[in-house]
């Protein structure tokens, strides 16, 4: 290998090792990560789950929210496990997020001791729930 | 109609088939009868992908609501223009668009080269009929759009028409929405020409730069499209998604970049190879990759395999993609392996400053830019895999990386171009750096004590600096040359010397580009919001900016009901504007709908959103963004695709007679 080659080549893997650097080092990141749950197996993991960012998805309960000025609380199930959620965010609150709807949700936040979930963002999954199943009006 | 179109689709399957055969048998036997009959056939194939795509257009204007298609994306009340755009506003009939555009490319290539490159033509005809083969598959076997609304009653499946359909979903119904599609999937159904090209030269062995120069046009079309539909994506994102930005790394954003980054790397890398003869496989593996990573993201898209906001459900088209990915991965990797001995360089390296190193660093750059957002995209999946834990990475992780790759490939940007091929002097670096280097340090400096303290930003600022002087330097010394020895006035001979070489100032243009859009992107360092709720007559402020809540309105359409909040902007106390969010509600698919609304100045964005009612309907909850400089995203966009355009004319040459010396 020539001198230049060389020069090329320690150029190269400095740049590499620089880029790897930054990837794991924001993986670290507390902020960086979350781990996708549905609402039952949040309840599973127990004393973990407060010490993780988490993402969960679950149905919104139809007639569980309560807004009370900028405050939004709600409530998201999954079959029999229910999880209160406490809106933190700022971002405003997606269209599919009334009392009325069907809505799939996915919040990300952490859970707190009291075993609310404080939110800071919310997902309503509204254009893929929108072409699922096409249901006939009636038979 | 839906029969006919259905017929129609059908044939396209062994048309296609017989396309990639004759094409293949044509290659082997070297028979140019054989090449007319696939010419032909991809011709045919074009001719029934139009006509099935008439078809369901003529469905979707007549709301014929016994085909699902129809029923699940208009309605009634739906107006017209939107009516027919819902050809690719849902899954099947998006696929088929993607599958047209294939038939239609493979029919201009066949064309073009009618006459011409007889020896790999077979092989780039048979390589694109066999991606149409394996659409027009999806399209006919799994994702049909012609597919018939029908229910069980007893033992029979019987068809059946709804009265109304549900509509086309509101995040949708938007000027950006409807042309983002197709442009999109112009530039990723485009990087098949010049994969055909690569794959053809591949197993002819005619490994010469051929290859290159027919498909550089191609190559370019397909990057300036792809450009421009990243950018309406985000801009749709950003008018209609109502969160204030429009970027926020989510995988279906991410799947468009993808192929954008490795084609931009090939884009440049070529140039070594043409100049050089070096990174021959290189170039082949960068349009490899290019192709695979588009069929990629379609598949991303639709697979369901990452969640995303604005992905379509899972639609069951995922194995058909991976193992498509997979074999076209695999077989691609195969012919590398089997030429590489022909795809040796020509010359060696032979200095680390030098322009031929400023392009090998820069696809460095893009590589690992590549792999940073393929990784991270994926990172759920991988997670899963060897954690069991689905662990998603959000944006503050690709800004962790791509930030820093993104302003090293911009100042790449200012020092490459004037780098001299082999070697180039500390001498003359100082010569062609000294002043811009000075210029950033004092911006920096006064930036510092304007008020600039973010280390990104003052970072960015300075290298958009830098860069846009060597870039203008260039122009002017260039003509400046060029009016000495011609005699023409400086902007004639501005105009000549760029139209004497378009690639390279044309490329010039869109390094400008790049610097006006990353300007845009440090907009993003001094967003700032605020969120209040108010009833008619209440006021709040954002900076410099008081906003007044003027009214309250309640109206409606056919289509959709609406309330409106209008207020007074004014800044320092004088009034400026009014801004009037809005939000929606769908009849037909009852989904409710935000309007932003949006004040722009070359400055800054001030970007309203209502964002709900409070309990007693008396009062609106509004949120206001102050995002600088984000126009200079927009403004970058438009000058990209003038430099595309230009690099695109053919080089200005002059008669001997007249002009030069």
């Amino acid at each position: 290998m020539n001198k230049n080659k060389l020069k090329f080549v320690i150029g190269s893997v400095v740049i590499i090792l620089a880029v790897i650097l930054l990837a794991v080092q924001g993986m670290e990141e507390d902020t960086t990560m979350s781990y996708s749950k549905s609402v039952s197996e949040v309840h599973m993991l127990g004393e973990r789950a407060k010490s993780l960012t988490l993402k969960v998805n679950g149905d919104l309960k139809k007639g569980s929210i309560v807004r009370n000025n900028l405050d939004l609380d709600f409530t998201i199930v999954e079959g029999n496990s229910e999880l209160e959620i406490h809106y933190i965010g700022k971002d405003p609150i997606p269209d599919t997020f009334n009392n009325e709807m069907d809505a799939e949700v996915i919040v990300s936040g952490k859970l707190k001791d009291d075993g609310i979930f404080h939110a800071e963002r919310i997902q309503a999954k509204c254009a893929s729930k929108y072409e699922a199943d096409y249901t006939s009006p009636e038979v | 109609m839906a029969d006919l179109g259905n017929i129609l689709l059908f044939f396209l399957f062994p048309i296609s088939v017989f396309t990639a055969l004759t094409a293949y048998a044509a290659g082997v036997t070297k028979r140019r009868g054989l090449l007319e009959a696939a010419r032909r056939g991809a011709y045919a194939a074009f001719a029934v992908t139009t006509l099935a795509v008439l078809a369901l257009e003529y469905l979707l204007v007549t709301s014929d609501f016994s085909i699902e298609y129809v029923a699940s994306n208009t309605n009634l009340a739906l107006p017209l223009f939107y009516k027919m755009v819902a050809l690719w506003a849902g899954h099947n009939g998006s696929l088929l668009l993607w599958t047209w555009i294939v038939t239609m490319f493979s029919a201009i290539v066949a064309y073009q080269h009618r006459h011409k490159n007889n020896d790999i033509m077979p092989y780039v005809i048979f390589t694109i009929a066999i991606t149409m083969t394996f659409f027009s598959v999806l399209s006919v076997f799994i994702a049909n759009p012609f597919e018939t609304l029908y229910q069980e009653i007893g033992n029979t499946l019987q068809e059946f028409a709804v009265q109304d359909g549900r509509g086309l979903n509101p995040l949708l119904q938007h000027p950006a929405m409807i042309i983002h599609p197709p442009i999109l999937f112009i530039g990723y159904v485009g990087s098949v020409v010049p994969f055909a090209f690569a794959i053809a030269a591949l197993i002819t062995g005619k490994l010469g730069t051929g290859w290159i120069h027919t498909t550089r046009r191609w190559a370019l079309t397909t990057w300036g499209f792809l450009s421009v539909g990243i950018v309406l994506g985000g801009k749709w994102a950003y008018v209609e998604l109502g969160w204030g930005g429009y970027w926020a790394w989510d995988p279906v954003e991410n799947a468009s970049l993808l192929p954008w980054l490795t084609a931009t790397a090939y884009l440049h890398s070529v140039m070594i190879q043409e100049r050089k003869g070096m990174l021959k496989v290189w170039n082949m593996a960068l349009v490899i990759s290019t192709y695979l990573l588009s069929v990629f993201g379609t598949f991303l898209t639709r697979s369901g395999i990452v969640s995303s906001v604005h992905a379509f459900a899972n639609s069951g088209l995922g194995p058909a993609f991976a193992v498509f990915i997979g074999l076209s991965t695999i077989l691609s990797i195969l012919l590398l392996l089997y030429r590489r001995k022909d795809l040796k360089p020509d010359e060696e390296m032979e200095s680390l400053v030098s322009r031929e190193s400023g392009f090998l660093f820069n696809n460095l750059l893009f590589l690992l830019a590549t792999i940073a957002v393929l990784w991270g995209t994926l990172f759920p999946v991988i997670s899963e895999i060897f954690t069991g834990d689905q662990i998603t990475v959000g944006p503050p992780w690709f800004n962790n990386i791509m930030i820093p790759i993104g302003l090293a490939l911009l100042l790449l940007t200012g020092v490459g171009p004037l780098l001299a091929w082999r070697h180039t002097s500390v001498e003359t670096m100082k010569r062609s750096f000294g002043y811009p280097i000075l210029g950033s340090v004092v911006l920096v400096i006064i930036l510092f004590f304007v008020g600039v303290k973010d280390g990104w930003a003052l970072g960015s600022f300075a290298i958009s600096f830098f860069v846009m002087w060597t870039i203008v330097v260039e122009f002017i010394k260039g003509a400046m040359v060029r009016r000495k020895n011609s005699g023409e006035n400086f902007l004639k001979a501005l105009y000549m010397l760029s139209r004497k070489n378009t690639r390279r100032y044309g490329g010039y243009i869109i390094h400008v580009a790049m610097v006006v859009m990353f300007i845009g992107f440090t907009g993003n360092a001094f967003n700032s919001e605020t969120r209040a709720e108010v009833a008619e007559g209440d006021s709040f402020q954002l900076g410099p900016y008081d906003f007044k809540a003027i009214e309250i309105i309640h109206d409606q359409n056919d289509n959709y009901s609406a309330e409106t909040l209008i207020m007074e902007m004014s800044r320092n106390g004088r009034l400026i504007s009014t801004i009037s969010p809005q939000k929606r509600y769908y009849f037909a698919s009852e989904q409710p709908s935000t309007e932003v609304d949006i004040y722009t100045t070359l400055r800054e964005d001030i970007y309203a959103v209502l964002s709900g009612m409070s309990n007693d309907g008396e009062k609106v909850i509004v949120q206001v963004y102050r995002n600088p400089f984000v126009s200079m995203v927009w403004i970058g966009a438009f000058i990209l695709v003038v430099g595309t355009l230009f690099a695109m004319l053919p080089n200005y040459r002059e008669s001997k007679s007249g002009g030069a010396k």
